[in-house]
């Protein structure tokens, strides 16, 4: 079962969220410290103690890495006592998790509804913005042995990385989507002594001499090939344009519509324009897709959201505005030079 | 004030500026040449315009169809170009006035953003081509400048030349 919604109070950077989601796609927009990235990864890090019956304050300061492991550090910044709330749905099922920003521990944490929610565990995956697995050899083993400063959402895509490939046959689904990407990449990816390659026609090459844009995809294509993502999985992805050529963008909405058609659960947080038309463009009456729209109310200062299942329709569009603003320059400039 | 139409747009011209309808019957060659719907006379230059209405109350899915298909396929552009340089041609051989010519396009299609038009105006700078974009051997320009807009982006920017559905009217365009 995916996540069906999100509340939040005095959780980072909001003071009050509430969030209805769609069982495909989830499109976040916003400028930076809106807190795509912060929902993503709350919602992340339930899906994940599903599987793995972590204590959620623990999972939450491993993936938000707040400093000196102080949970309370997560709750909104402002003068006084203030206590924070998080709620995550799947259907009736509800993880929730409150604690004060004076919480120093995760022991501190009040947590309910755990049990029934790892009763249903649902696989998950976090794509981060930084390409890892260039720098996966000898990554997850100093991660596990030292106090290492990195976001345990880095740890965990290697671990989903490294997973070997199903066993069985691969249904024809998956098969053209593996295929797909193949072409994308010009290849398979294998690993060896934990080192990841692309494997062609011209032999092994090493990740650190591929694009890193195709890193990604080959990550994707591992994920797919080990059954990491399958119907009634979640996959979360930070801003998959970084470093893809824009002509990679249409096959990569792509892929992501046919996974979600195969029953996959899709976060994703972009600022980019293509993304957002390719999804306007190739998207298809049974699809389904929602834009969020995360802005800062000019009156209250506080971040909001609103949803819309039409691309025309994202209010307020930041990466639209800044077009608009281009374009009127551009009109401007062009009208200017009639005078000349 | 002069008024010209086409299909369900209608084009207001602010006084003293000179304007007729270019692709009608009187064209006379339209069997081999592409024509620009209207061409606009100032004091110091001289407009092209091409309305192209995709949002007509009465076009039907097949022309919408066909209309997005020439916007996403790229074939919008050369078709614009095509009308311009035919209609730049025509013009030369009338011996009309030499004065810097502007290209403006109006694609009333509610599904354009300015991103898209942003896209639109800077691909027919480059293929027309404008001033600035063509070889230091040109002694001559045929295009001084030009813009797509949409609707609302037409009479934001261009107010003096205003554009209006009318809605009573039955034709295509």
């Amino acid at each position: 079962m995916s996540i069906t919604r999100i509340q939040l109070e005095n959780f980072t950077v909001f003071e009050k969220m509430d969030l209805e989601l769609s069982q495909g796609i989830n499109v976040l927009v916003g400028t930076n410290g809106t807190g795509k990235t912060h929902l993503m990864k709350v919602a992340y890090s339930a899906c994940d103690i599903s599987t793995t019956k972590m204590d959620f304050a623990e999972k939450l300061v491993r993936v938000f890495l707040p400093s000196g492991g102080a949970l309370g550090r997560l709750v909104k910044r402002q003068k006084g006592s203030t206590r924070c709330t998080v709620d995550i749905h799947r259907g009736s099922s509800k993880l929730g998790i409150s604690f004060t920003n004076h919480s120093k521990i995760p022991d501190s944490a009040k947590i309910s509804g755990s049990k029934e929610w790892s009763s249903i565990p649902v696989e998950s995956v976090f794509i981060p913005v930084k390409e890892m697995l260039s720098n996966a050899p000898g990554f997850r083993s100093l991660y596990s042995r030292r106090e290492v400063h990195f976001e345990e959402i880095y740890a965990d895509i290697l671990d989903r990385a490294y997973l070997p490939a199903l066993r069985g046959p691969v249904d024809q689904s998956r098969k053209k989507l593996l295929e797909n990407l193949q072409k994308l990449i010009d290849g398979k990816i294998t690993i060896k002594d934990e080192e990841f390659f692309l494997r062609n026609a011209q032999g092994n090459l090493e990740f650190t001499l591929l694009a890193e844009g195709l890193r990604k995809l080959g990550l994707l294509w591992l994920l797919i090939q080990n059954g990491t993502l399958l119907e009634g999985s979640v996959l979360f992805w930070d801003e998959p344009e970084a470093n893809l050529n824009p002509k990679l963008y249409g096959p990569l909405i792509e892929i992501l519509l046919e996974l979600q058609r195969m029953g996959v659960q899709v976060f994703l947080a972009t600022h980019d324009y293509v993304i957002l038309k390719e999804f306007d463009l190739l998207c298809e009456d049974q699809d389904e897709v929602l834009f969020h729209s995360l802005f800062r109310d000019e009156a209250t200062g506080e971040i909001q959201c609103s949803s819309k299942r039409e691309y025309l329709q994202i209010h307020p569009n930041a990466i639209a505005e800044t077009f608009a603003d281009l374009y009127n320059r551009e009109i401007e400039r062009s009208l200017g030079e009639k005078t000349k | 004030m002069t008024v010209l139409r086409e299909g369900a747009l209608e084009l207001t011209l602010p006084n003293g500026v000179q304007g007729k309808k270019f692709d009608g019957p009187s064209h006379g060659l339209s069997h081999c040449m592409k024509a620009v719907d209207f061409i606009l006379e100032e004091p110091d230059r001289i407009l092209f315009v091409e309305l192209k209405d995709a949002d007509h109350p009465h076009a039907n899915s097949r022309n919408r169809k066909a209309f997005r298909n020439q916007l996403y396929s790229g074939v919008i552009v050369g078709d614009l170009v095509g009308k311009f340089r035919d209609s730049f041609i025509y013009r030369w051989a009338e011996s009309a006035p030499d004065k810097p010519r502007g290209y403006y396009v109006l694609l009333a299609a509610s599904e354009l953003d300015k991103a898209m038009l942003l896209i639109l105006t800077e691909e027919l700078k480059r293929n027309l081509p404008v001033e600035g974009s063509t070889p230091g051997t040109w002694k001559r320009q045929m295009a001084a400048h030009c813009g797509v807009f949409n609707l609302a982006t037409w009479n934001e920017h261009l107010p003096e030349y205003s554009v209006k559905r009318v809605v009573d009217d039955q034709k295509g365009s």
